[in-house]
């Protein structure tokens, strides 16, 4: 849990930019990052104020070669989608389902009238499931993911969200779901607009270690516009 | 490097990067590779992994360039945040023992007289005032933590101390850091 008192809060942010965390506990401030605000005044204080003592590094020159597999890794492709990735793509679902989901999100706007003006909104559901257990609203107040159906992890994993833009070879880490299904952000990356989808899969705590999903996706929906 | 400094500095290159351009990558190479190698090799110690650092680290770019924001400071505190993690990662996997055990690789983690060293190269006059105003066991844990990579355990045997007792260290120089940087 991220601390309240300023003092506890300095050491933590000043103990995760030194790198003395532990994976699992950089990953809690990471994912928190994008949603509170006195923590991320920390950690970017310890940043810029420690950033000169990288000086006494010596420069060096990379190995010959190194550019050359930096490129090979980011064309499309380089690495295969993932297996769930038919499953999260929108047109495997936004046919069966939507009906159900769009009542969902209906009802969920009617009744959620301090939500940021909505642009684009997402119901998720099971890849097979026809009712909608979360739903997304990305407007200029910000990104709100809500439980509308209380669904669970299993126990010791969280759920975390992504975001797959339309043509995108890999999902884009949207953040760690609290215990109480509610996950707001200051934004949506651009990148995700009409067209994209958002996927909840399931993970070791802290999120996935690699950046992309590890365990496997159970809730899918795409972005509509409004 | 012929551009003027608007067109060619870190910030403008991870903005473009972030809409998706991969010369600006390789200018964003060109410009920090050094740099950033020599901060994974200071970390990791063997030039081979430093090298998969540094990969991994310009991918991370790539992949997370909209997640910059000026609110951070500067772009090259931010790249060297990401080089500094992927390096702590490495030690993580291989071992600090294994990372070390290499004489011929050399040893030699910063001790305070160092400080001198940071002194005229930028605007660290401040952060430099207040280290020395650290007792020296408070201002060995931030930098071996810092530039070396140093865990928590490595410092206790580099120290010849107490766990708890470096913990504590940590956390009161920390705390008196952030006084005298905002004094």
């Amino acid at each position: 849990m991220i601390p309240t008192d300023p003092d506890e809060l300095t050491v933590l942010a000043g103990e995760y930019v030194l790198g003395l965390l532990d994976s699992a506990q950089s990953r809690e401030i990471e994912t928190a990052l994008a949603r509170h605000g006195a923590l991320r005044e920390a950690v970017f204080f310890w940043e810029r104020q420690l950033h000169p003592l990288s000086l006494l590094a010596s420069p060096a020159e990379p190995p010959a070669g190194t550019w050359s597999a930096i490129a090979a890794r980011l064309q499309p492709g380089a690495k295969a989608a993932p297996d769930w990735w038919n499953t999260a793509a929108p047109w495997r679902w936004s046919t069966a389902g939507f009906a159900a989901a769009a009542a969902t999100l209906v009802l969920y706007l009617a009744v959620a009238p301090r939500a940021p003006a909505p642009v684009l909104v997402a119901a998720l559901h099971a890849p097979n499931g026809e009712v909608a257990s979360w739903v997304a609203i990305a407007g200029t107040g910000g990104f709100a993911l809500t439980a509308v159906a209380r669904e669970n992890p299993p126990r010791g994993r969280v759920f975390e969200l992504w975001g797959i833009a339309a043509h995108a070879a890999r999902p884009t880490p949207l953040g760690v779901i609290p215990a109480d299904g509610a996950l707001r952000l200051a934004s949506l990356p651009s990148s995700l607009r009409r067209g994209a989808s958002l996927a909840i899969s399931i993970e070791p705590p802290g999120g996935s270690p690699t950046g992309q999903p590890t365990g496997p996706v159970v809730f899918v929906g795409a972005l509509h516009a409004t | 490097m012929d551009q003027p400094a608007s067109l060619s500095s870190a910030e403008v290159l991870i903005e473009a990067v972030g809409r998706g351009s991969q010369l600006a990558l390789k200018r964003l190479y060109v410009l920090e590779s050094r740099r950033l190698y020599g901060i994974a090799l200071r970390i990791v110690r063997r030039p081979e992994i430093a090298a998969e650092v540094v990969q991994d680290a310009f991918v991370q770019v790539w992949q997370n360039a909209r997640a910059f924001t000026p609110e951070r400071g500067a772009a090259a505190a931010w790249l060297t945040g990401i080089v500094r993690f992927r390096a702590l990662d490495a030690v993580r996997k291989h071992g600090r023992e294994v990372l070390t055990a290499d004489p011929a690789l050399g040893d030699a983690p910063v001790e305070p007289d160092v400080l001198a060293a940071i002194d005229a190269k930028t605007e660290a006059a401040a952060l430099r005032r207040c280290l020395e105003l650290l007792d020296d066991n408070q201002r060995r844990c931030v930098m071996l933590a810092f530039v070396d990579g140093f865990s928590h355990a490595d410092i206790s045997g580099r120290l010849a101390a107490p766990l708890g007792t470096v913990k504590s260290w940590v956390r009161r120089g920390l705390l008196a850091l952030k006084v005298c940087l905002q004094s």
